[in-house]
Protein backbone atom coordinates (compact mmCIF):
# COMPACT_ATOMS: atom_id res chain seq x y z
CA UNK A 1 0.00 0.00 0.00
CA UNK A 2 1.60 3.15 -1.02
CA UNK A 3 1.71 6.08 1.92
CA UNK A 4 1.25 9.43 0.83
CA UNK A 5 2.44 12.53 1.72
CA UNK A 6 0.28 13.23 4.75
CA UNK A 7 0.25 17.35 5.35
CA UNK A 8 1.28 18.89 2.35
CA UNK A 9 -0.78 16.96 -0.49
CA UNK A 10 -3.85 17.38 1.93
CA UNK A 11 -3.61 21.31 1.51
CA UNK A 12 -4.25 20.83 -2.38
CA UNK A 13 -8.08 19.90 -1.86
CA UNK A 14 -8.73 20.63 -4.98
CA UNK A 15 -6.63 18.03 -6.91
CA UNK A 16 -7.77 15.45 -3.85
CA UNK A 17 -11.27 16.22 -4.77
CA UNK A 18 -10.66 15.67 -8.83
CA UNK A 19 -8.94 12.72 -8.21
CA UNK A 20 -10.89 10.52 -5.38
CA UNK A 21 -14.62 12.46 -5.55
CA UNK A 22 -15.68 10.09 -8.39
CA UNK A 23 -14.78 6.68 -5.69
CA UNK A 24 -16.58 8.76 -2.81
CA UNK A 25 -19.38 9.76 -4.65
CA UNK A 26 -19.49 5.84 -5.69
CA UNK A 27 -19.76 4.16 -2.57
CA UNK A 28 -22.12 6.44 -1.09
CA UNK A 29 -24.37 5.94 -4.01
CA UNK A 30 -24.33 1.95 -3.67
CA UNK A 31 -24.64 2.38 0.13
CA UNK A 32 -27.44 4.37 0.44
CA UNK A 33 -28.99 4.08 -2.71
CA UNK A 34 -30.06 8.14 -3.34
CA UNK A 35 -29.01 10.21 -5.70
CA UNK A 36 -28.97 13.51 -3.79
CA UNK A 37 -28.10 12.12 -0.39
CA UNK A 38 -24.54 10.33 -1.85
CA UNK A 39 -24.54 13.39 -3.37
CA UNK A 40 -24.71 15.53 -0.49
CA UNK A 41 -22.46 13.03 1.49
CA UNK A 42 -19.82 13.51 -0.41
CA UNK A 43 -19.91 17.12 -0.26
CA UNK A 44 -19.76 16.59 3.93
CA UNK A 45 -16.81 13.66 3.29
CA UNK A 46 -14.42 16.15 1.38
CA UNK A 47 -15.94 19.23 3.82
CA UNK A 48 -14.72 16.76 7.16
CA UNK A 49 -11.79 15.89 5.45
CA UNK A 50 -10.64 19.74 5.18
CA UNK A 51 -11.39 20.34 8.63
CA UNK A 52 -9.63 17.33 9.88
CA UNK A 53 -6.83 17.62 7.41
CA UNK A 54 -4.36 18.62 10.43
CA UNK A 55 -5.32 14.98 11.79
CA UNK A 56 -4.04 13.40 9.19
CA UNK A 57 -0.88 11.11 10.46
CA UNK A 58 -0.29 10.09 6.86
CA UNK A 59 -0.21 5.99 8.63
CA UNK A 60 -2.84 5.10 5.47
CA UNK A 61 -3.18 6.35 2.40
CA UNK A 62 -5.87 9.32 1.55
CA UNK A 63 -8.29 7.17 -0.03
CA UNK A 64 -8.22 5.14 3.23
CA UNK A 65 -8.51 8.04 4.68
CA UNK A 66 -11.19 9.31 2.84
CA UNK A 67 -12.94 6.32 2.68
CA UNK A 68 -13.35 6.09 6.47
CA UNK A 69 -14.36 9.62 6.66
CA UNK A 70 -17.15 8.59 4.04
CA UNK A 71 -17.89 5.26 6.21
CA UNK A 72 -18.24 7.19 9.34
CA UNK A 73 -20.76 9.74 7.76
CA UNK A 74 -23.00 6.72 6.52
CA UNK A 75 -23.16 5.09 9.70
CA UNK A 76 -24.15 8.68 11.33
CA UNK A 77 -26.60 9.13 8.76
CA UNK A 78 -28.47 6.11 8.24
CA UNK A 79 -28.71 5.35 12.19
CA UNK A 80 -31.43 8.23 12.18
CA UNK A 81 -35.14 8.00 11.84
CA UNK A 82 -34.95 10.96 9.76
CA UNK A 83 -33.00 8.78 6.92
CA UNK A 84 -35.58 5.64 7.71
CA UNK A 85 -38.31 8.08 6.72
CA UNK A 86 -36.50 10.28 3.68
CA UNK A 87 -35.99 6.88 2.22
CA UNK A 88 -39.39 5.89 2.49
CA UNK A 89 -40.61 8.99 0.35
CA UNK A 90 -37.55 10.01 -1.69
CA UNK A 91 -37.89 10.55 -5.37
CA UNK A 92 -34.16 10.12 -5.54
CA UNK A 93 -34.00 6.85 -4.60
CA UNK A 94 -32.31 3.82 -6.88
CA UNK A 95 -34.21 0.74 -7.84
CA UNK A 96 -32.94 -2.43 -8.81
CA UNK A 97 -34.39 -1.51 -12.82
CA UNK A 98 -32.36 1.57 -12.73
CA UNK A 99 -28.79 -0.11 -12.58
CA UNK A 100 -30.18 -3.33 -14.71
CA UNK A 101 -29.72 -1.95 -17.54
CA UNK A 102 -25.79 -1.43 -16.84
CA UNK A 103 -24.90 -4.69 -16.41
CA UNK A 104 -22.31 -5.68 -19.52
CA UNK A 105 -23.29 -7.97 -21.80
CA UNK A 106 -20.11 -9.75 -22.79
CA UNK A 107 -22.45 -12.08 -24.76
CA UNK A 108 -25.26 -10.64 -27.24
CA UNK A 109 -27.75 -13.59 -26.77
CA UNK A 110 -30.86 -12.83 -25.01
CA UNK A 111 -30.70 -15.54 -22.86
CA UNK A 112 -27.51 -14.66 -21.35
CA UNK A 113 -28.44 -10.92 -21.05
CA UNK A 114 -31.73 -11.92 -18.67
CA UNK A 115 -29.20 -14.18 -16.54
CA UNK A 116 -26.77 -11.59 -16.00
CA UNK A 117 -29.75 -9.07 -15.12
CA UNK A 118 -31.32 -11.57 -12.72
CA UNK A 119 -27.48 -12.59 -11.23
CA UNK A 120 -27.13 -9.19 -11.04
CA UNK A 121 -30.48 -8.02 -9.19
CA UNK A 122 -30.03 -11.11 -7.20
CA UNK A 123 -26.83 -9.62 -5.23
CA UNK A 124 -28.20 -6.23 -5.62
CA UNK A 125 -31.72 -7.09 -3.37
CA UNK A 126 -29.24 -9.30 -1.14
CA UNK A 127 -27.18 -6.28 -0.06
CA UNK A 128 -30.10 -4.47 0.90
CA UNK A 129 -31.13 -7.37 3.27
CA UNK A 130 -27.21 -7.00 4.77
CA UNK A 131 -26.63 -5.39 8.28
CA UNK A 132 -25.13 -1.96 7.87
CA UNK A 133 -21.60 -3.13 9.02
CA UNK A 134 -21.67 -5.94 6.56
CA UNK A 135 -23.21 -4.05 3.59
CA UNK A 136 -20.00 -1.96 4.50
CA UNK A 137 -17.59 -4.43 4.59
CA UNK A 138 -19.29 -6.03 1.39
CA UNK A 139 -18.90 -3.23 -0.56
CA UNK A 140 -15.12 -2.43 0.22
CA UNK A 141 -14.26 -5.48 -1.02
CA UNK A 142 -16.56 -6.01 -3.92
CA UNK A 143 -17.19 -3.06 -5.50
CA UNK A 144 -14.23 -1.20 -4.16
CA UNK A 145 -11.77 -4.33 -4.65
CA UNK A 146 -9.85 -3.08 -1.58
CA UNK A 147 -7.64 -5.89 0.37
CA UNK A 148 -8.90 -6.47 3.56
CA UNK A 149 -5.74 -4.81 5.41
CA UNK A 150 -7.40 -1.51 3.84
CA UNK A 151 -11.29 -2.63 4.48
CA UNK A 152 -9.80 -2.97 8.30
CA UNK A 153 -8.17 0.16 8.62
CA UNK A 154 -11.20 1.71 7.29
CA UNK A 155 -13.81 0.56 9.16
CA UNK A 156 -11.71 0.06 12.53
CA UNK A 157 -12.00 -3.86 12.87
CA UNK A 158 -9.38 -6.69 12.60
CA UNK A 159 -9.51 -8.45 9.38
CA UNK A 160 -10.64 -11.74 10.85
CA UNK A 161 -13.78 -9.74 11.79
CA UNK A 162 -13.52 -8.19 8.60
CA UNK A 163 -13.57 -11.60 7.33
CA UNK A 164 -16.60 -12.94 9.18
CA UNK A 165 -18.68 -10.13 7.93
CA UNK A 166 -17.66 -11.00 4.51
CA UNK A 167 -18.32 -14.76 5.20
CA UNK A 168 -21.85 -13.84 6.46
CA UNK A 169 -22.82 -11.50 3.83
CA UNK A 170 -21.74 -13.96 1.10
CA UNK A 171 -23.96 -16.71 3.02
CA UNK A 172 -27.17 -14.74 2.54
CA UNK A 173 -26.09 -14.14 -1.11
CA UNK A 174 -25.72 -18.07 -1.28
CA UNK A 175 -28.71 -18.33 0.25
CA UNK A 176 -30.35 -16.10 -1.81
CA UNK A 177 -28.99 -17.82 -4.86
CA UNK A 178 -29.53 -21.78 -3.95
CA UNK A 179 -33.16 -20.41 -3.37
CA UNK A 180 -33.79 -19.57 -6.27
CA UNK A 181 -31.72 -21.56 -8.66
CA UNK A 182 -34.22 -24.53 -6.75
CA UNK A 183 -37.16 -22.53 -7.66
CA UNK A 184 -36.13 -22.14 -11.29
CA UNK A 185 -35.42 -26.54 -10.96
CA UNK A 186 -39.19 -27.04 -9.88
CA UNK B 1 -21.57 -39.59 -0.38
CA UNK B 2 -19.84 -37.02 -2.17
CA UNK B 3 -18.73 -34.17 0.28
CA UNK B 4 -19.11 -30.52 -1.19
CA UNK B 5 -17.04 -27.69 -0.28
CA UNK B 6 -17.78 -25.54 3.00
CA UNK B 7 -19.11 -22.10 2.73
CA UNK B 8 -15.62 -21.16 4.12
CA UNK B 9 -13.62 -22.86 1.16
CA UNK B 10 -16.21 -20.99 -1.49
CA UNK B 11 -15.56 -17.86 0.50
CA UNK B 12 -12.19 -18.03 0.56
CA UNK B 13 -12.04 -18.94 -3.23
CA UNK B 14 -14.05 -15.90 -4.17
CA UNK B 15 -12.44 -13.23 -1.73
CA UNK B 16 -8.81 -14.99 -3.31
CA UNK B 17 -10.08 -13.77 -6.88
CA UNK B 18 -9.25 -10.32 -6.33
CA UNK B 19 -10.03 -9.44 -10.10
CA UNK B 20 -13.65 -10.79 -9.63
CA UNK B 21 -13.53 -12.11 -13.06
CA UNK B 22 -16.07 -14.41 -14.17
CA UNK B 23 -13.80 -16.64 -15.81
CA UNK B 24 -10.69 -15.48 -13.43
CA UNK B 25 -8.64 -18.44 -12.19
CA UNK B 26 -8.24 -19.41 -8.90
CA UNK B 27 -5.91 -17.89 -6.48
CA UNK B 28 -2.18 -19.79 -6.00
CA UNK B 29 -3.62 -19.82 -2.19
CA UNK B 30 -6.52 -22.35 -3.29
CA UNK B 31 -5.59 -25.93 -1.90
CA UNK B 32 -4.43 -28.52 -4.11
CA UNK B 33 -7.83 -30.60 -2.71
CA UNK B 34 -10.28 -27.49 -3.05
CA UNK B 35 -8.87 -27.66 -6.77
CA UNK B 36 -9.14 -31.39 -7.66
CA UNK B 37 -12.71 -31.18 -6.22
CA UNK B 38 -13.76 -28.15 -8.09
CA UNK B 39 -12.66 -30.17 -11.28
CA UNK B 40 -14.42 -33.62 -10.52
CA UNK B 41 -17.23 -31.67 -8.21
CA UNK B 42 -19.51 -30.08 -10.98
CA UNK B 43 -22.29 -28.65 -8.33
CA UNK B 44 -19.29 -27.17 -6.79
CA UNK B 45 -17.90 -25.62 -9.75
CA UNK B 46 -20.81 -24.16 -11.38
CA UNK B 47 -22.32 -22.11 -7.85
CA UNK B 48 -19.07 -20.95 -7.49
CA UNK B 49 -19.22 -19.76 -11.31
CA UNK B 50 -22.86 -18.31 -10.51
CA UNK B 51 -21.70 -16.66 -7.67
CA UNK B 52 -18.05 -15.50 -9.16
CA UNK B 53 -20.35 -14.02 -12.37
CA UNK B 54 -22.99 -12.53 -9.72
CA UNK B 55 -20.91 -10.27 -8.03
CA UNK B 56 -18.73 -9.35 -11.31
CA UNK B 57 -22.04 -7.93 -12.46
CA UNK B 58 -22.94 -6.76 -9.72
CA UNK B 59 -20.08 -4.62 -9.47
CA UNK B 60 -19.79 -3.59 -13.28
CA UNK B 61 -23.63 -2.28 -13.18
CA UNK B 62 -22.82 -0.21 -9.89
CA UNK B 63 -19.76 1.18 -11.62
CA UNK B 64 -21.18 1.90 -14.78
CA UNK B 65 -24.34 3.20 -12.95
CA UNK B 66 -22.38 5.32 -10.43
CA UNK B 67 -20.02 6.89 -13.50
CA UNK B 68 -23.62 8.02 -15.34
CA UNK B 69 -24.93 9.84 -12.12
CA UNK B 70 -21.64 11.38 -11.20
CA UNK B 71 -21.82 12.80 -14.77
CA UNK B 72 -25.11 13.75 -14.01
CA UNK B 73 -24.49 15.65 -10.88
CA UNK B 74 -21.49 17.18 -12.05
CA UNK B 75 -23.15 18.58 -15.65
CA UNK B 76 -25.92 19.94 -13.35
CA UNK B 77 -23.55 21.57 -10.89
CA UNK B 78 -21.95 23.30 -13.83
CA UNK B 79 -24.68 24.27 -15.51
CA UNK B 80 -26.17 26.80 -11.84
CA UNK B 81 -23.18 29.07 -12.45
CA UNK B 82 -22.74 30.19 -16.22
CA UNK B 83 -18.57 30.10 -17.14
CA UNK B 84 -17.54 33.81 -17.28
CA UNK B 85 -17.14 33.30 -21.08
CA UNK B 86 -20.83 33.30 -21.12
CA UNK B 87 -21.14 36.65 -20.60
CA UNK B 88 -19.66 37.59 -23.45
CA UNK B 89 -22.17 35.72 -25.81
CA UNK B 90 -24.87 37.77 -27.58
CA UNK B 91 -27.31 34.71 -27.33
CA UNK B 92 -26.12 34.85 -23.42
CA UNK B 93 -28.04 38.63 -23.03
CA UNK B 94 -30.65 38.01 -26.04
CA UNK B 95 -32.19 35.49 -23.35
CA UNK B 96 -31.55 38.02 -20.16
CA UNK B 97 -33.16 40.57 -22.02
CA UNK B 98 -35.99 38.41 -23.19
CA UNK B 99 -36.89 37.09 -19.55
CA UNK B 100 -36.39 40.97 -18.39
CA UNK B 101 -39.42 41.84 -21.19
CA UNK B 102 -41.15 39.24 -20.06
CA UNK B 103 -41.15 40.19 -16.41
CA UNK B 104 -41.94 43.62 -17.19
CA UNK B 105 -45.17 43.00 -19.43
CA UNK B 106 -47.67 42.31 -16.88
CA UNK B 107 -46.66 45.69 -14.92
CA UNK B 108 -47.53 47.62 -18.56
CA UNK B 109 -50.06 46.22 -18.97
CA UNK B 110 -51.66 46.94 -15.72
CA UNK B 111 -50.58 50.67 -15.97
CA UNK B 112 -51.13 51.48 -19.15
CA UNK B 113 -54.33 50.15 -19.69
CA UNK B 114 -56.06 52.31 -22.63
CA UNK B 115 -59.43 54.22 -22.35
CA UNK B 116 -62.17 52.75 -24.65
CA UNK B 117 -64.30 55.17 -26.87
CA UNK B 118 -67.58 53.72 -25.06
CA UNK B 119 -67.01 55.20 -22.29
CA UNK B 120 -68.52 58.51 -22.82
CA UNK B 121 -71.73 56.56 -24.09
CA UNK B 122 -71.52 54.17 -20.99
CA UNK B 123 -71.61 57.31 -18.74
CA UNK B 124 -74.05 59.21 -20.78
CA UNK B 125 -76.88 56.87 -19.90
CA UNK B 126 -76.44 57.19 -16.30
CA UNK B 127 -76.39 60.62 -16.71
CA UNK B 128 -79.88 60.45 -18.35
CA UNK B 129 -81.06 58.77 -16.09
CA UNK B 130 -80.45 61.19 -13.05
CA UNK B 131 -82.36 63.88 -15.17
CA UNK B 132 -85.01 62.20 -15.69
CA UNK B 133 -84.91 61.62 -12.27
CA UNK B 134 -84.77 64.39 -11.15
CA UNK B 135 -87.78 66.00 -13.44
CA UNK B 136 -89.74 63.53 -11.86
CA UNK B 137 -89.21 64.18 -8.02
CA UNK B 138 -89.31 67.74 -9.37
CA UNK B 139 -92.68 66.98 -10.59
CA UNK B 140 -93.54 65.28 -7.33
CA UNK B 141 -92.76 67.52 -5.19
CA UNK B 142 -94.46 70.05 -7.25
CA UNK B 143 -98.01 67.94 -6.93
CA UNK B 144 -97.37 67.62 -3.62
CA UNK B 145 -96.69 71.58 -2.58
CA UNK B 146 -100.32 72.36 -4.21
CA UNK B 147 -103.04 73.35 -2.79
CA UNK B 148 -105.20 71.05 -4.68
CA UNK B 149 -103.96 67.83 -6.31
CA UNK B 150 -103.95 67.95 -9.85
CA UNK B 151 -106.95 65.12 -10.51
CA UNK B 152 -109.17 67.25 -8.03
CA UNK B 153 -108.81 70.68 -9.71
CA UNK B 154 -111.93 71.01 -10.87
CA UNK B 155 -113.85 70.36 -7.49
CA UNK B 156 -111.89 73.21 -6.34
CA UNK B 157 -113.76 75.71 -7.62
CA UNK B 158 -117.40 75.02 -8.57
CA UNK B 159 -118.33 78.64 -9.48
CA UNK B 160 -116.52 78.38 -12.39
CA UNK B 161 -117.96 75.77 -13.69
CA UNK B 162 -121.39 77.51 -13.31
CA UNK B 163 -120.20 80.81 -14.92
CA UNK B 164 -119.11 78.29 -17.87
CA UNK B 165 -122.75 77.31 -17.73
CA UNK B 166 -124.71 80.21 -17.80
CA UNK B 167 -122.62 81.80 -20.36
CA UNK B 168 -123.70 78.74 -22.45
CA UNK B 169 -127.19 79.34 -21.75
CA UNK B 170 -126.89 83.07 -22.47
CA UNK B 171 -125.50 81.98 -25.74
CA UNK B 172 -128.46 79.79 -26.14
CA UNK B 173 -131.04 82.29 -25.82
CA UNK B 174 -129.48 84.67 -27.46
Amino acid sequence: MTQQAPATSLEDMDSIIATYEQRVFRFHLISVRDRDLAQSLTQDTFVRAWAARHTFRGDCSISTWLMRIALNLIRDHTRTDRFRFWKRVSETAIDVSDISSHVPHRDSSLESRLIASEQMALVWESVAQLSDRQRSVFLLRFLEELELSEIATITGLPISTVKTHLYRALATIRARHNATTHKESL
Amino acid sequence: MTLHLTHEQLCELILADSSLQPDGESSNGDSDIVQAHLRACLICSAELRSLRDSLSHFRDASISYAQQEFAHSYARRSSIAPPHSYLSQPLYWTAAAVVCVAALFPLSMHRQRPISGDAPTISAAPQQTAESDAALLADIDQDISADVPAPMQPLADPTAGTTSATSTSDQRSN
